[in-house]
């Protein structure tokens, strides 16, 4: 009983979430609608799960030749029927849906990713804590952008749309000057980060990884890619003596490249994004209104026009974690990370491993939707505009 | 304090305000040479069409202008404050709150769109009494809930800590107000507060301000498009067209002895109860009957309710006249009109044109809509969104021509849009314009040109003139009544406004709830209301009427000119 | 009657200047106001030079570009200035020089006394070493004129093979009277970066190209279907374009491309499927838009009014929803264009896309990966630079269509 409970320990806390939000449900409009987006976000995962798993179809060569190809190397020789029965064993020799019927069922009930061929070992063990290493890239990337795009963002949406000069002709001259060279500074600050967005559009992360690691090159200094140097790579976390510092600190002074590489990209995109966003509730007469009772400077821009564009920035989280994910495995392959995206690469370039780049694949969509998720919820119990129309049913 | 001394030194002097505006096509003058004085306590009602440029000079007083707009270097605005005269132009900084809630505040149009959607209204007015006054929060709250209490908001506290679309309309605008008043300012600009209001709301408001006008003396900028409301409201009045003052002067002047064309016209956009045309000896024939007709919406989504707009409606439409339709937003008759059309869901019941091949929309039946695009056309409410903004007006004006099929070849589509233009007097030349290159008059002409261009017998015109200034609504006006007198059409005017179908209708329906509430002549309807509701209606019309007397005297009193009400 | 129409006939001819504003349609509106943008005009310009050297790049580039164009005796070889001036005066006409290669000096005689240290020393210097096998010597007195409209090797201008359209040429812009010009510097095999460089840029623009032509295809039978039909397929093809779009597309590119190159394809072919695959798969953004805007613009007063007006269901989506989205979808294409031309590169820098004998900016930017490159030809990091010069220029072109586009800047009057 235990033992069968252990085995399926994912459905039962599905279900129970499930359950638990369902009852909550028939009494308040906002469970009503967290039920309903946790049964579209389970929904959506399961479609998720389909896509990728016939996707790996396309990849040629299956586990059993990939088995038997390492049998080979050991000097056995393999007949066909040895290949079928090795297909059978491996149950490759069922329809397209019933091995994905079975790959979800292990996912659901256990959270089980598959196994993986050229590791020869399951999909979980094989990733172990590279795909949380590649998390925390994302996320620190994430807010690398963020910290940049967010203030620069609102500087530009600010200086939108003001002139280079100040023409009034009730200033005097003096404030004329002032106000002149304020608004060019302004002006400059905004067109040179445009044009560094742009640029961070322009050119693809791996360039710019490239163009950092000859840098080091150039000046004869040891380029920080990988994760550790040389002499640390081998150390343990926890030696005799304690917590090693000096692991930390190397793994610090190597991290911080890929982190700005990928943080770059998204902070260009970010960037636009904040300046749309602010100067959109800028325009609102509810920005005016507060104007014309006197609130002014900073405190106008914060409490309005910023607050509110905070919400649909956020609600964006989830699909920003999904294109920073998606630089991240050439970035690693330039820089010579070892994380989830790597091994993603090597699973689908070089040992065409289906089953440990679909569960790569799934994990990924899995954090995308569950930010969405969160967010949604988050939304709903914070953001009055928000719950409002949640409580109202949405569509009226 | 002395007339003499209030003159001497007026609350707020505008000395030649100009105002330009930077657009791509060159400079633009919004406000032209404009003087203007308000004294302590006094209203001062600024009435004009929308671009006469009033809000451009409410905003100047606050230092609000946008970017692109410049001020002339030779105006002035002064402001007093109680102790010295202050140059509004020469502020800057800090100093700027005197005139933004400070000495001066703003109640603005949308009450909706003035409040922040993410921030609850008490925190907003706590927020600028806290600014203007340096009081602490408590205090700051206290007084906020105080003057909620006295702008009548029931259960003010509660109101207090809500989000603006937690509130009614009225509601709305009460806490605006309560708003623009919480900092206890000289001035107190009202920029068409009660625009957006229903007829009957629109009546509280104005109310409750003419009585806080009252407790609290304080001077009013107010602006409008609408004299009736001005009439109610105003010490004294300067008409504005085209950023130009055309005529100023005590309102009973302006209003009763005016001497400008431009205010005239103004004048006569009001309804005219006195001159009501009799009904008809007898009722022509129907065109349209709906019997036992409903409308019902389909349920949105899964677990909401189907709504029913109109339940159960029998109307009979006579031929050959204007008939209005009135309700408050929400009454159905949108719906109604648009079920005539086949446009609405007929849930149950029949609608039935009365031709020589009768026609005929019931229930559950598909509807055959091209016999009835030939009789039946709809002129739309929003003038921008009905004409497709990448057709050519002539290629709009010919789509029911071309979609019927109507027409052999093109040259007879041209002749027919040619005619019909030359009809709802389109100048022929701007048949190849698009419809960005009008304004919203003109595009209403457009759309009533499309709308008789295939010949219909009946025309639904829903809201056709509320987004239309009062002189533009009273030429559409007239060419609705030239086109019913000349091609004997029957129109449905669906309207909230009750002075323009005093002005354009033969026959009135009154529709509250989706339900019909009482129907007869505009004499009948308008003169002897039989139903509380209607009475409601007809009494809330903001007709001209003497303001009450404040501070100042009138000094042309003309009373002899009967007010109605 | 006759009147009023030979008025407005007359209108036609007779065109006021400012008559073409109000008769201006969507497009032309979209333009004016783009033309007003500074930054946009530049980089529109300089995006435009790009395009046309990148499709008539036989004629711009005074070398070809395949191994036939190779020079063999200036392999890894540096760029060359172009001068006016130099010691011995100045020219109107800009020259280069000739060069020499320089002969590694191998000090053998100490060798010869059978000095083991002098081996070592030989060995272990950088005589021996690849860069300095290729070290030219420039000599200064040996002037190389620059020629225009020049002779060189023959190509085909403009070809169309099913019109039959084939006009050859051997003309090309420049090139110097004796040797060859390599302004960008020489590869490994002596191949000229400058001509290559401007062979790529029509390569990777093509495929994007036909990546986007796929990609609005798709978008367009999703969005639509979705949009028109709405209800019970519309959920049902939202909820596969809410699942794609949480899927990173790299690499799901990098899947179909691995299965593609499984398949025994040329390299045309082999371009055009990649150029399709990732147009195939990236229609959940505008797909989604596109159904978005159906919806909203079905509600629109004015396709309620043509329906009232009797117009049937194709009329309506004919004559005024697909107009209503056309400017929005050009505006949307070009906003696009650098992201499929970095799709492109990304999967040619992983050598999954297209491979070494092609010329596209992804297989010249994937040599940068190169240490030997990073080291000792610094000049093959060229094509990088004018690869981020194009996607600037369409940045900015974009960016300025987008406001030109702006809807909301109509509303305002």
């Amino acid at each position: 009983m235990l033992a069968f409970l252990s085995d399926t320990w994912l459905l039962w806390l599905l279900l129970a979430t499930a359950a638990l939000l369902w009852s909550r449900s028939r009494r308040s409009q906002l469970f009503h609608y967290i039920f309903n987006r946790y049964l579209l976000a389970l929904g959506t995962l399961l479609l998720v799960s389909a896509i990728v798993f016939s996707l790996m179809e396309v990849l040629p060569g299956d586990c059993a030749e990939k088995m038997i190809a390492y049998k080979n190397t050991q000097g056995e020789v393999i007949t066909e029927a040895q290949l079928a029965a090795e297909r059978a064993r491996m149950g490759l020799d069922k329809p397209l849906p019933v091995r994905w019927a079975n790959w979800v069922f292990d996912l659901g009930t256990k959270g089980d990713l598959g196994f993986s061929c050229s590791k020869r070992q399951s999909v979980n063990a094989a990733l172990g804590d590279r795909f949380w290493l590649s998390f925390g890239f994302c996320i620190a990337g994430l807010i690398f952008a963020y910290l940049i795009a967010v203030p620069f963002g609102i500087v530009s949406a600010w200086s939108l749309n003001k002139p280079w000069l100040d023409r009034k002709a009730h200033h005097s001259p003096v404030r004329r000057v002032r106000n002149s060279l304020g608004l060019i500074l302004a002006k400059l600050a905004d067109l040179q980060l445009r044009l560094l967005s742009y640029l961070g559009l322009a050119l693809p992360n791996f360039l710019l990884a490239l163009s950092i690691i000859l840098l080091y090159v150039f000046a004869g200094e040891p380029t920080p890619t990988g994760l550790f140097s040389d002499a640390w790579r081998s150390e343990p976390w926890f030696a005799e003596t304690g917590f090693q510092w000096g692991k930390l600190q190397d793994f610090l002074g190597h991290i911080w490249l890929p982190i700005l590489v990928i943080g770059w990209a998204a902070t260009a995109l970010q960037l636009q994004t904040v300046r749309a966003l602010v100067v959109d509730e800028s325009n609102k007469l509810y920005v005016e209104a507060a104007r014309a009772r006197g609130i002014d400077g900073m405190r106008l821009w914060t409490r309005y026009p910023v607050r509110h564009s905070i919400s649909p920035l956020f609600n964006s989280v989830g699909f920003d974690y999904q294109r920073i994910f998606n630089d991240l495995p050439i970035v690693a392959v330039v820089i010579g990370l070892t994380d989830a995206a790597a091994l993603l690469i090597e699973a689908l370039a070089m040992t065409n491993d289906q089953e440990l780049a679909a569960g790569i694949l799934f994990l990924v969509a899995l954090v995308v939707i569950s930010m969405n998720f969160i967010t949604d919820v988050v939304l709903a119990v914070v953001d009055p505009r928000v719950r409002n129309s949640v409580m109202n049913g949405g569509g009226h | 304090m002395s007339i003499n001394q209030m003159m001497s030194e007026p609350l707020l002097d505008l000395r030649d305000l100009c105002i330009d505006f930077h657009t791509p096509e060159g400079p633009q003058r919004a406000v032209d040479h404009l003087s203007l004085s308000v004294q302590p306590g006094e209203v001062m009602g600024l009435v004009g069409e929308s671009g006469s440029g009033k809000s451009i000079t409410a905003k100047s007083i606050m230092r609000m202008l946008p970017g692109n707009a410049d001020v002339a270097a030779h105006s002035r605005i002064h402001f007093h404050d109680g102790q010295r005269q202050i140059d509004v132009m020469g502020l800057h900084g800090r100093d700027l709150r005197l005139v933004r809630g400070g000495q001066v505040s703003m109640i603005f149009q949308e009450p909706m769109a003035s409040f922040a959607p993410a921030i609850r209204v008490g925190e907003q007015i706590t927020e600028t009494i806290q600014l203007h006054t340096g009081v602490d929060y408590a205090s700051a709250r206290r007084q906020g809930i105080e003057l909620f209490e006295r702008v009548g908001i029931r259960e003010p506290a509660r109101r207090f800590d809500q989000y603006v679309f937690e509130l009614s309309g009225g509601m709305r605008q009460r806490a605006m107000i309560a708003m623009a008043l919480s900092t206890q300012p000289r001035l107190l600009i009202a920029d068409e507060p009660t625009t957006a209001l229903d007829v009957t709301v629109q009546a509280q408001v104005l109310e409750l301000m003419l009585e806080l006008r009252e407790q609290f003396g304080m001077a009013m900028l107010f602006i409008t498009h609408d004299l009736g409301v001005i009439s109610r409201i105003a010490d004294n009045l300067t008409v504005m067209k085209k950023g130009q003052a055309v005529e100023a002067g005590s309102t009973d002047r302006v209003l009763f002895a005016p001497q400008h064309v431009y205010t005239r016209r103004l004048l006569d956009a009001l309804p005219h109860l006195e001159q009501l045309p009799q009904p008809p000896v007898t009722t022509p024939e129907p065109l349209v009957s709906v019997r036992d007709l409903s409308i019902t919406y389909p349920a949105s989504g899964p677990g909401q309710a189907p709504f029913q707009a109109v339940p159960n409606m029998n109307l009979d439409l006579p031929a050959g006249q204007i008939i209005g339709l009135v309700g408050e937003s929400g009454s159905g008759k949108t719906s109604l009109g648009k079920a005539l059309l086949g446009a609405a869901p007929i849930s149950a019941g029949s609608v039935k044109y009365h031709l020589d091949a009768p026609l005929q929309l019931k229930a559950g039946q598909k509807i055959k809509r091209r016999p009835l695009a030939k009789v039946a056309q709809l002129v739309f409410q929003d003038p921008y969104g009905s004409l497709n903004p990448r057709m050519t007006i002539r290629d709009i004006i010919a789509e029911p021509l071309q979609a019927l099929g109507l027409c052999r070849n093109r040259d007879e589509v041209d002749r027919r849009v040619l005619e019909v233009a030359e009809r709802c007097h389109i100048d022929v030349s701007h048949l190849r314009r698009f419809p960005h290159a009008f304004s919203g008059g003109q595009r209403q002409r457009i759309s009533i040109a499309r709308a008789l261009v295939a010949n219909p017998r009946f025309l639904v015109a829903d809201e056709a003139v509320a987004a239309l200034d009062v002189s533009i609504q009273a030429e559409i006006l007239k060419l609705l009544k030239e086109l019913r007198d000349a091609m004997g059409l029957t129109i449905l005017f669906i309207s909230h406004d009750l002075s323009v179908v005093a002005n354009l209708c033969d026959h009135v329906c009154v529709m509250q709830h989706g339900r019909l509430v009482e129907q007869g002549s505009v004499r009948q309807i308008f003169l002897q209301p039989r139903q509380p509701y209607t009475q409601a209606l007809i009494a809330a019309i903001p007709t001209l009427k003497r303001p009450e007397r404040g501070l100042l005297e009138g000094t042309a009193a003309l009373d002899s000119v009967v007010a109605h009400g | 009657m006759a009147g009023l129409i030979a008025r407005w006939r007359g209108q036609h001819t007779a065109f006021k200047a400012d008559e073409s504003y109000y008769t201006a349609g969507q497009l032309a509106l979209i333009k004016a106001r783009f033309l007003r943008n500074t930054t946009g005009v530049v980089a529109g310009g300089l995006l435009g030079l790009l395009v046309l050297m990148g499709f008539f790049a036989p004629f711009f580039s005074p070398n070809a570009p395949g191994i036939e164009g190779a020079n063999p005796d200036y392999r890894r070889g540096a760029p060359q200035s172009i001068q006016f001036c130099d010691a011995d005066g100045c020219s109107l006409r800009p020259f280069t020089y000739t060069y020499v290669k320089e002969v590694p000096k191998l000090d053998l005689s100490s060798l010869a006394g059978g000095d083991l240290n002098a081996l070592d020393a030989l060995t272990s210097g950088d005589s021996l070493s690849a860069s300095s096998q290729n070290r030219f010597i420039e000599q200064t007195d040996q002037r190389r004129y620059l020629q225009f409209w020049v002779q060189g090797w023959e190509y085909s201008l403009f070809k169309v093979e099913w019109l039959g359209i084939d006009i050859r040429s051997d003309r090309h812009l420049f090139g110097v009277d004796q040797g060859q010009i390599h302004l960008f510097g020489t590869d490994e095999d002596g191949k000229d970066v400058f001509s290559r460089t401007l062979h790529a840029i029509w390569v990777t623009i093509s495929i994007a190209l036909v990546a986007l032509a796929v990609k609005l295809f798709v978008s367009l039978l999703v969005g639509g279907i979705s949009g028109y039909c709405g209800g019970k397929v519309d959920a049902v093809l939202m909820s596969i374009t809410e699942a794609v779009r949480v899927i990173p597309p790299i690499p799901v590119y990098l899947a179909c491309a691995v299965a593609l190159s499984q398949i025994d394809l040329t390299p045309v072919q082999r371009y055009f499927a990649i150029a399709v695959v990732i147009g195939a798969l990236d229609f959940a953004a505008l797909g989604r838009r596109l159904r978005t805007h159906i919806l909203t613009e079905r509600n629109q007063d004015y396709v309620l009014a043509a329906r009232l007006s009797g117009a049937s269901s194709s009329r309506i989506i004919w004559r005024h929803l697909v107009p209503s989205f056309s400017s929005y979808i050009i505006v949307d294409t070009l906003i696009n264009f650098p992201y499929v031309i970095l799709a492109e590169t990304s999967l040619s820098f992983l050598g999954l896309g297209l491979t070494e004998p092609v010329n596209s900016l992804g297989v010249l930017l994937q040599k940068a990966q190169d240490p030997d490159i990073q080291q000792n030809m610094v000049w093959q990091f060229a094509p990088v630079g004018v690869f981020v010069l194009l996607i600037m220029a369409f940045v900015f072109v974009g960016d300025a269509l987008r406001d030109a586009a702006d809807p909301y800047s109509e509303r305002k009057r």
